[in-house]
C-alpha cells in the first residue's frame, strides 16, 4: 500500500473521528448540566495528549496498530496503570513497558483516561483499594499463593521467561496493586472478583506496603532474591575474609 | 609496651567489653543485629588478639625440620609373613567345608533378616501414582472448598482447584485456566472435557514434580519457577521450553446443570515426574 | 606442678617415650593455603555448638497448628509445628535468630571452606601417595557435607525447602527398576508424606553429624601421622617435614584463628539475613514461590537440571525418566571420579613413587587444567541454577541466557583448559631457565697454586667452599 494513501486514509479517519467528536461535543454542550462541562474540557484535554502521545501506536480511534494493541475494552484501570506507573508512553514501541517517572500529570492522567474511555468505552473500572481495611495474614496467604510464583517470595521481582521480567512491587501503591490485579497487565493474568475479593485485594495490598518497610529481622536483606545472594555473599564475605586472615597470618611461600 | 603487645592488649580489652555488653544486650533483648555484633567482636578480640600475639610477638623459634614417618613395612619377608598369617587362617575356616559353607548362608541370611526392618519405612507404592483423588462426578473446589463454578474465571484468570473433600491434596492438584474458547487447539476427544475455554490440567511440573506457579496469561503459557519448563495451555499443554518432557495431564471437566464445574473422571496420564513402571 | 603430674601420668600410660613432647613439638608447615581446611573444621565447631542450641527448641513434626506469634502477617495461618518452633526461635527465643542466622552461614562457609580445601591439594598434588586414603575420605566429607546442609535445610518446612524437597523425591522416583519403592521408603510414601520432618531431623542431627565427627577423625588422624606435605624449603630433604613446632605458636595461631571463623559467622549470622522462612511461608503443596534456588553448594546440581535436555526413553512398558540422567547419573560421575582422582592420575602418569612435596600448580601443567577446566564447568553450571536472578539483574532474556550458557558449558572449559595449561608450561619453562641471575662461580688461588671453584647456591656435590680437583688444563705452568 502507498504511503500517500496510507497518510490519506489516517488523514480521513482523524478528519472523521473529529467531525464525530466536534458533533459529540456540541450536544454534550447543549444538553448536559454544568458538571458535564468540565467533564468534555477534560476529554478535550485528554484528546490532545492522546494525539500527541499515544495515538501513534494505539491508532487515533484507539483500535491499535502494529506498533500497539487495540485500546478498546482495556477500561480506566489499564490506562490509569500504565499512565501512572510510567510505563506509558514507550520510548520504542518495541521495549517492554518498566516502572518509570510519569510522563504526565495526575490531572493530565484523568484526562486521557476520560478521553479514552470515551473512543474506546467498557473495561474495568478504576479499584478502589483501602490498604488499612485489610488484614496483613489474609494478605500474606493470597499473596503466597497467587503472587510469589512470578513476583518473588519476597515480592522483588523475578524473570519469568520469554524475556518478560515480573516487577519488583515495592514501588506500587495500593491503587496500582488493585489496578494490575484486576487487569492483569503485559503477561501477567488477571484475578477478577471471583479468585481474589475485594478483602483480600485490600489485605494484598495492605502486605505488600507492610513488606516494603518490615520482615528484615535478619539484618541485610540481600534484595530477598534468596540462596543466589545468599550463596554469593557466604563465599566472597564469609570464606574471603577468612582466607585474608589467614594471608596475612600464614606464610606466603 | 611494643606495638603489637599494644595491639594484641586493645583486642583482648574488645573482647571483655564486648562479652560484658553482649550480658546487657541479651537481658534487654535488643534483638539479633547487637547480638550478632557483639558476639563478632568478643569472639574477633580473642581471635585477632591471639593471632597478633603468635604471629608478632612469640620469639620466632626457627622452623624445625624433623624426619617424616616411614610408612612402609620394612622388608619384603615381613610382608610376606602378613600375607601368611591371613591366608593360614582363611585356610583354617575352610577346612571346615561344611561349617564354612553354613556360615555364609547364616550370614547371607541374617543380611536378608536385615532387610526386613526397611520394608516398614513406606507403603508399597502399587498403582498410587496412577491415579489420584479425582473420581467422575467430583466437584472442583478452591483450596478453602469453595466450589467453582462456570463464572468464577474471566477469560485470562487462573486458579487452583482440587475435588471437593481433597483440598490441599498433592497428587490432585490442577490449575484451571479459562481462555477464549477459540483459541483451544485440543484433539477432538479432549475437547469436550474442556467447556466454554475453560481447560484443566495437572498442577505438578512433569519434570521435577514443582508446582507450576507461573501462567503467563499473554502468551498462554504455564511455566515452572524451579527449572523453567514451558507448557502451552492452548495445545493440550505441550512443553515448549524447558527440561519437561511430558505434556501436563488434562483433567476433563464439564459444567453441571446448576452452572458448578465437575470432574468426568481422572487425569488422562499419571501425574507429576515420569517413574519406571509408568509405559 | 599440675602440668608436671599431668606429664609423667599420660607418660607412664602411653608407650613411655615422651609421647608429650614427640607431639607437642610436631611441626606443621606454615603456609597460608595449608589452613583452608581448619577453616571447614572450625565452621563445622560452630555448626555443632549452634544446632545443639537449636535443636533444644525444634520440634521434629508436621502435625498442624495454628500460629499465634509475634509475626503478624503469619497469624491465625495454620502451620506445621516444625514451622511453628522455627518461627518460635527466630522471633521469640531471645537469641535465637542470632543462632539460626549464624548457624546457616556456618553451613555455607562449611561447605565453602572444604571446596576451598580440595581445591588447594588437587592443584599442589597433595593427594598423591601415600594420601589417596585423606583425599577420599575428604571427598567423603564434602558430600556429608551438602548432605548435612540439604537436610537442614528442609527442615523448617517452609515453601521453599517443600520445593527443594519435592525436586528429590522425584530425582528417586526416576531410577529405573527400584525408583518408584526407594522413594516411597525413603519418604514414607507418596510426597508430601508425614514420616518425612522426623527422618530429615534423625538425618540431620544424628546420622549425618556422627559419619562427619568420623570421617572428621580419620582424616585429622591421617594428617597427624602422615604429616603434611609441603613446598620443600631449600636445602632440606624430601624425608623431612620444615614448619612450626604445634607448642605453643602454631596452637595459639590456629585458637586464634577459631576464634575468627567464630567471629566472622555469628558477625554474618547478626547482620545479614539468610532463608527469612517467615517471608516464604509454610509449606503448600500446591505453591511454589520464585526465585526457587538450593543453598550455593547444591546450585550446580540445580544449573544442570534447568540446562540439561528433555530425552526421556521408553521401553517394553517402561519408562526412565526425564531427571535419572542429570539428577542421578551424572552428579554419582562427577563425585566417583573426583574420588578416585589419585588412582586415575597415578594410572595415566604410571607413577607410583611416595611423594611428601606439594607441588606448584604450574609444575603439572595437565592437571592444572583439569582442575581449572573443572572449576570453570561448575562456576557455569551455578549461574545456570540461578539464571532467572541473574536474568533479572543483567536485564536479560532468561532463555536466551540459558542458550548461551549451554554453548558456553561446552566451549569454556576446553579453552580454560588449554589456557591454563599453556601458561603453566610457559611457567614451568621460565623456571627451569632462569634468565635473571646466572650462577656464579668463584675462583680462588690455593696454596698448591690450581684454582679452587666456589658455587653459590647448593649443587649436588658441590657444596660452597668445596674443593674441587683443578683439572690439568687449569694448572698453569711455571
Amino acid at each position: 500500500m502507498g504511503r500517500a494513501r496510507t497518510e490519506a486514509r489516517v488523514l480521513s479517519r482523524v478528519l472523521r473521528v473529529g467531525l464525530a467528536l466536534a458533533v459529540l461535543g456540541q450536544i454534550a454542550w447543549s444538553f448536559r448540566p454544568a458538571p458535564s462541562n468540565a467533564q468534555a474540557d477534560l476529554e478535550a484535554e485528554g484528546r490532545a495528549l492522546y494525539e500527541a502521545n499515544c495515538s501513534t501506536c494505539h491508532a487515533l480511534d484507539a483500535t491499535g496498530t502494529v506498533n500497539g494493541p487495540s485500546l478498546q475494552g482495556v477500561g480506566p484501570a489499564s490506562v490509569d496503570f500504565m499512565l501512572r506507573t510510567g510505563r506509558m508512553p514507550l520510548a520504542n514501541p518495541n521495549d517492554q513497558p518498566q516502572r518509570g517517572e510519569p510522563k504526565f500529570t495526575p490531572d493530565q492522567i484523568d484526562a486521557l483516561i476520560a478521553y479514552v474511555a470515551s473512543i474506546a468505552p467498557g473495561g474495568e473500572p478504576i479499584p478502589t483499594v483501602d490498604a488499612s481495611a485489610g488484614d496483613l495474614a489474609l494478605g500474606a496467604e493470597v499473596f503466597l499463593n497467587n503472587c510469589a510464583g512470578c513476583h518473588g517470595a519476597g515480592a522483588s521481582g523475578d524473570s519469568v521467561g520469554g524475556g518478560q521480567i515480573a516487577p519488583s512491587l515495592y514501588p506500587a501503591d495500593a491503587t496500582e496493586i488493585g489496578e494490575a490485579v484486576r487487569v492483569g497487565p503485559g503477561v501477567m493474568p488477571r484475578f477478577g472478583p471471583e479468585t481474589i475479593d475485594q478483602q483480600e485485594l485490600d489485605s494484598l495490598a495492605a502486605y505488600l506496603l507492610w513488606l516494603r518497610d518490615n520482615g528484615d529481622e535478619g539484618g541485610l536483606q540481600l534484595g530477598r532474591v534468596g540462596a543466589v545472594a545468599e550463596g554469593l555473599v557466604a563465599v566472597v564475605v564469609g570464606l574471603g575474609i577468612l582466607v585474608l586472615v589467614l594471608r596475612l597470618t600464614g606464610a606466603k611461600r | 609496651m611494643k606495638r603489637p603487645e599494644r595491639i594484641a592488649a586493645a583486642a583482648f580489652s574488645v573482647a571483655i567489653a564486648a562479652a560484658l555488653a553482649l550480658f546487657v544486650a541479651y537481658v534487654q533483648g535488643s534483638g539479633p543485629q547487637a547480638e550478632g555484633v557483639l558476639l563478632a567482636l568478643a569472639l574477633g578480640g580473642v581471635g585477632v588478639g591471639l593471632l597478633v600475639w603468635a604471629t608478632r610477638l612469640m620469639p620466632h623459634i626457627r622452623d624445625e625440620t624433623q624426619p617424616r614417618k616411614k610408612t612402609t613395612p620394612a622388608t619384603e619377608a615381613d610382608r610376606e609373613s602378613a600375607v601368611e598369617t591371613v591366608e593360614a587362617g582363611v585356610d583354617e575356616i575352610k577346612r571346615r567345608r561344611f561349617l564354612s559353607r553354613l556360615l555364609v548362608g547364616a550370614a547371607g541370611a541374617l543380611g536378608l533378616a536385615a532387610l526386613i526392618p526397611i520394608r516398614s519405612l513406606g507403603r508399597s507404592p502399587g498403582d498410587s501414582l496412577f491415579r489420584t483423588k479425582w473420581t467422575s462426578g467430583a466437584r472442583l473446589v478452591t483450596s478453602d472448598g469453595t466450589p467453582v463454578t462456570s463464572s468464577t474465571l474471566e477469560i485470562g484468570s487462573f486458579i487452583t482447584v482440587f475435588p471437593e473433600g481433597h483440598e490441599g491434596s498433592s497428587d490432585s492438584q490442577a490449575v484451571l485456566i479459562r481462555v477464549a474458547p477459540d483459541q483451544l487447539q485440543l484433539p477432538p476427544e479432549r475437547g469436550a472435557g474442556a467447556p466454554d475455554g475453560l481447560v484443566a490440567y495437572s498442577k505438578i511440573c512433569t519434570h521435577a514434580g514443582c508446582p507450576l506457579g507461573l501462567y503467563l496469561a499473554a502468551t498462554h503459557e504455564l511455566r515452572c519457577p524451579c527449572h523453567q519448563s514451558t507448557f502451552d495451555v492452548l495445545d493440550s499443554a505441550r512443553p515448549v521450553y524447558g527440561p519437561a518432557p511430558r505434556p501436563l495431564p488434562q483433567l476433563p471437566i464439564e459444567i453441571d446443570g446448576a452452572g458448578g464445574l465437575r470432574a468426568t473422571g481422572d487425569f488422562t496420564d499419571p501425574v507429576g515426574p515420569s517413574f519406571w513402571e509408568e509405559a | 606442678m599440675i602440668v608436671r603430674r599431668l606429664v609423667d601420668g599420660v607418660d607412664e600410660r602411653l608407650d613411655g617415650t615422651s609421647f608429650i613432647k614427640r607431639n607437642l613439638r610436631k611441626v606443621f608447615p606454615d603456609h597460608w593455603s595449608f589452613m583452608l581446611g581448619e577453616l571447614a573444621l572450625y565452621s563445622f565447631a560452630l555448626l555443632l555448638l549452634t544446632g545443639t542450641f537449636l535443636s533444644l527448641f525444634f520440634v521434629a513434626s508436621p502435625a498442624e497448628t495454628v500460629y499465634r506469634g509475634p509475626y503478624a502477617p503469619l497469624q491465625g495461618r495454620e502451620v506445621s509445628l516444625a514451622y511453628d518452633s522455627v518461627l518460635r526461635i527466630s522471633f521469640e527465643v531471645r537469641a535465637g535468630l542470632v543462632m539460626r542466622q549464624t548457624h546457616h552461614w556456618s553451613a555455607l562457609v562449611f561447605v565453602a571452606a572444604m571446596t576451598a580445601h580440595l581445591v588447594r591439594v588437587f592443584f599442589t598434588g597433595a593427594f598423591r601417595k601415600p594420601r589417596e586414603l585423606s583425599w577420599i575420605i575428604g571427598v567423603t566429607l564434602l558430600v556429608l557435607g551438602i548432605g548435612a546442609g540439604f537436610t537442614g535445610y528442609s527442615l523448617p518446612d517452609d515453601l521453599l525447602s517443600g520445593t527443594g524437597l519435592r525436586i528429590i523425591y522425584s530425582a528417586v522416583l526416576s531410577i529405573p527398576v527400584i525408583g518408584t519403592w526407594l522413594a516411597y521408603l525413603f519418604f514414607g510414601g507418596e510426597f508430601p508424606s508425614a514420616e518425612l520432618i522426623p527422618r530429615l531431623f534423625v538425618m540431620h542431627i544424628l546420622l549425618i553429624p556422627a559419619l562427619i565427627v568420623g570421617a572428621l577423625s580419620a582424616h585429622l588422624a591421617l594428617v597427624w601421622h602422615q604429616t603434611h606435605t609441603q613446598f620443600r624449603p631449600q636445602g632440606t630433604p624430601e624425608e623431612s617435614v620444615t614448619g612450626t613446632p604445634v607448642w605453643p605458636k602454631f596452637a595459639l595461631k590456629s585458637v586464634g584463628l577459631a576464634f575468627m571463623t567464630f567471629a566472622v559467622l555469628t558477625g554474618l549470622g547478626g547482620l545479614v539475613q539468610i532463608n527469612p522462612i517467615w517471608l516464604y511461608g509454610p509449606f503448600l503443596p500446591y505453591s511454589a514461590p520464585s526465585p526457587a534456588q538450593p543453598d550455593f553448594y547444591a546450585g550446580w546440581l540445580e544449573g544442570l537440571l534447568r540446562l540439561w535436555p528433555n530425552w526421556e526413553f521408553h521401553a517394553f512398558g517402561h519408562t526412565i525418566g526425564e531427571l535419572f540422567l542429570p539428577a542421578v547419573v551424572v552428579p554419582g560421575i562427577i563425585f566417583t571420579a573426583l574420588a578416585l582422582w589419585p588412582f586415575i592420575e597415578a594410572r595415566v602418569t604410571r607413577d607410583t613413587a611416595m611423594h611428601h612435596d606439594a607441588q606448584r600448580p604450574r609444575e603439572v601443567p595437565v592437571r592444572a587444567g583439569v582442575g581449572a577446566a573443572g572449576i570453570a564447568f561448575f562456576v557455569l553450571l551455578m549461574l545456570a541454577g540461578s539464571n532467572d536472578v541473574l536474568a533479572k539483574y543483567l536485564q536479560v532474556e532468561v532463555d536466551t541466557l540459558n542458550g548461551v550458557l549451554k554453548v558456553l558449558l561446552f566451549v569454556v572449559p576446553v579453552l580454560v583448559f588449554a589456557i591454563t595449561w599453556w601458561i603453566c608450561r610457559d611457567l614451568r619453562a621460565r623456571d627451569a631457565a632462569p634468565i635473571a641471575r646466572p650462577a656464579r662461580v668463584e675462583f680462588r688461588r690455593n696454596a698448591a697454586g690450581g684454582f679452587d671453584e666456589s658455587h653459590d647456591g647448593a649443587g649436588p656435590g658441590a657444596g660452597p667452599g668445596e674443593p674441587v680437583a683443578a683439572r690439568p688444563a687449569d694448572r698453569e705452568d711455571p
